[in-house]
């Protein structure tokens, strides 16, 4: 496979272009060649990490990170049925879901989106989790990291009861836990007795990377 | 100084006798609390089958509505009064309740341009409202839908009118009731969409969303001409065009979306000799200058939890914008001592009060929102604001 599709598909990414980015992946997919499909799905990997630089520095804004993932997303569903095993060995297992009450999910796609890109296994558990149903999936998936997503003050303290379950059922300390969302900071997490508070989805996933490079 | 000549006064960045404080009050919450009513169980109503039905026929009458929105605004300029405050925020919405099992509660609330929200309690009872989801998340959906809303949008636009000539009528001699005209283009064009629908197709179908901006602001000039109607000096419009750490979207791309449209708007305003303010929540640095540029007279929210500062502000675009809010709602007038508001207070004014030009208040409304803390807030902007600056 020509270096040169490889490039078109990152360039494509990195351009906004789905069509550009979608021919090159159609032209690795017809290509049925493995190790071009494991070079395509670190292409994208890759052109995600640059986004979510841009992101972070603050060269591109939100728009631009929900797209770039959407393009990521048409690609894996076209190069996923030709990974190997290998390649999409999984970089642990994330459980999130927005706390009970809340019905917003934007945050928590746009983090789903990155995070499946990068090799995680991501559980979601959609909108409006009751605690219970935080604490049973921590118990039956065994994540690395729960994920609260949370966008309104009025359910702010959703956080603090689902941490207190985990402790109740003996399972906290098994688990990291990361919220999000427009209405929280810092102090939230310290008051939810969280282990990390995350102000944007890619600081999110970058936590969790370290914390899955230190297992 | 009167309310009305000290507000108009820091509008044209001149020092009046003291700092004006402004009130966003509008949750029922909030007002409840200060005007010391107990909430009517709304939510739990809805739950009661026969009750709900006629709740339902009710509330989605045009004079039912339209008597007890002005009601509940009648009440927040109360509350306002009440407190001290020079001017307080008026703005009209126009809501059809409706069946939704997606709901929290079963019910909602959509509104004219095509938008869900989710409607709940808060511990005390009173009714809290939020966005929650797009209806039109296709193209032909939208195209259906403002084709049939048309006569909605003619009524929303007579209401709006009545409604703030009728507050202005009502309230004008005690308070300075500033019009707002709200959702704005952007909000209106992306949220009944939906964010990554709406994203996908600015890339992909751009003459649609150059399309639907069109008519959302053809619309929103429309709705501020209804809003100046009530001929009040100062007129606000909102878009939510930040998030927490940033714009939602590349300036250059919101310019070339959205500011042909704001520089309309701005236009408009000043054709009817008016000051026109903008409400944009978030983290907008980046935007700044583009509020200049297309002709806004001034600011309000500048989110402390976003990372807005009131001095960096100041620095940056000097006396042209007038700056209004800063004061932070998640846990300063929520839960704060009188010690933390009276030093928050004395630091907006420390850093943007100076020359005139700041209009002091809470970054935004919120329903935790204390009354005795706003109080505080009032009293302390009285004992640090007065003219020349000394804090």
């Amino acid at each position: 496979m020509p270096d040169d599709i490889i490039e078109q598909l990152r360039n494509g990414m990195l351009a906004l272009e789905m069509d550009a980015a979608l021919k090159a992946t159609d032209a690795v997919v017809n290509g049925q060649n493995k190790a071009a499909v494991k070079e395509a799905v670190d292409a994208v990997t890759q052109a995600l990490q640059v986004v979510g630089k841009k992101f972070q520095e603050g060269e591109w804004f939100l728009a631009e990170l929900v797209y770039a993932g959407e393009i990521a997303k048409e690609i894996m569903a076209r190069l996923s049925p030709l990974m190997q095993a290998e390649d999409s060995q999984s970089q642990g297992t994330i459980v999130i879901g927005t706390v009970a009450g809340d019905l917003h999910d934007l945050g928590k796609n746009i983090f789903i989106n990155y995070a499946r890109t990068s090799g995680f296994k991501v559980i979601d558990l959609g909108i409006d989790v009751p605690t219970a149903k935080f604490v049973s999936a921590v118990k039956e998936h065994q994540p690395l990291a729960l994920g609260m997503s949370c966008l309104l003050t009025s359910t702010e303290k959703e956080l603090g009861k689902v941490v207190d379950e985990l402790k109740k059922q003996g399972v906290r300390d098994t688990v990291k836990v990361v919220i999000g969302g427009a209405a929280l900071s810092e102090r939230s997490a310290q008051n939810a007795a969280a282990d990390a508070f995350a102000p944007d989805a890619i600081t999110g996933l970058d936590m969790i990377k370290k914390w899955s490079a230190v297992r | 100084m009167n309310f009305k000549e000290r507000f108009l006064t820091a509008m044209n960045h001149e020092e009046p006798d003291q700092v004006p404080v402004m009130g966003l009050i509008m949750d029922p919450a909030t007002v409840n609390k200060i005007l010391e009513k107990k909430p009517a169980d709304f939510v739990g109503m809805l739950q009661k089958p026969v009750m709900a039905s006629q709740i339902k026929n009710l509330l989605n009458s045009n004079r039912f509505w339209t008597n007890m929105y002005y009601g509940n605004t009648a009440g927040a300029m109360e509350a306002a009064i009440k407190l001290g405050f020079d001017a307080n925020w008026t703005i009209y919405a126009l809501m059809k309740l409706t069946k939704d099992p997606q709901a929290s509660v079963g019910w909602s609330w959509n509104d004219p341009y095509g938008r869900v929200w989710d409607l709940g309690a808060d511990e005390d009872g009173s009714m809290n409202v939020n966005y929650s989801r797009a209806l039109l998340d296709t193209e032909e959906k939208w195209e259906k839908w403002v084709a049939e809303k048309a006569p909605v949008f003619e009524m929303m636009l007579r209401n709006v009118a009545a409604f703030h000539r009728k507050l202005v009528k009502n309230y004008g001699d005690r308070i300075y009731p500033v019009g707002y005209a709200a959702p704005g283009i952007f909000e209106n064009s992306w949220q009944p969409i939906g964010f990554v629908n709406f994203t996908k197709l600015i890339y992909q179908k751009p003459e649609f969303v150059k399309k639907v901006i069109a008519f959302q602001t053809d619309l929103y000039l429309r709705n501020l001409e209804a809003v100046m109607k009530s001929d009040v000096e100062a007129v606000l419009g909102g878009d939510d065009l930040g998030q927490k750490t940033g714009p939602l979207m590349r300036p250059e791309l919101i310019e070339k979306l959205y500011g042909e449209s704001y520089r309309r708007v701005a236009e408009l305003v000043h054709q009817h000799k008016k000051k026109f303010v903008f409400h944009c929540c978030g983290n907008i640095y980046a935007l700044l200058n583009k509020f200049v540029e297309w002709g806004f007279d001034g600011i309000i929210t500048m989110e402390p939890t976003a990372g807005m500062e009131l001095g960096k502000v100041r620095e940056q675009v000097g006396h042209k914008l007038v700056l209004i809010g800063n004061l932070d709602v998640s846990y300063l007038v929520v839960r704060g001592t009188q010690q933390e508001v009276e030093d928050a207070v004395k630091k907006a004014i420390r850093d943007a009060a100076r020359g005139g030009g700041y209009i002091l208040s809470t970054s935004h409304s919120h329903p935790a929102v204390d009354p005795l803390r706003l109080q505080w807030m009032v009293e302390a902007a009285h004992k640090y604001g007065k003219y020349p600056i000394a804090v």
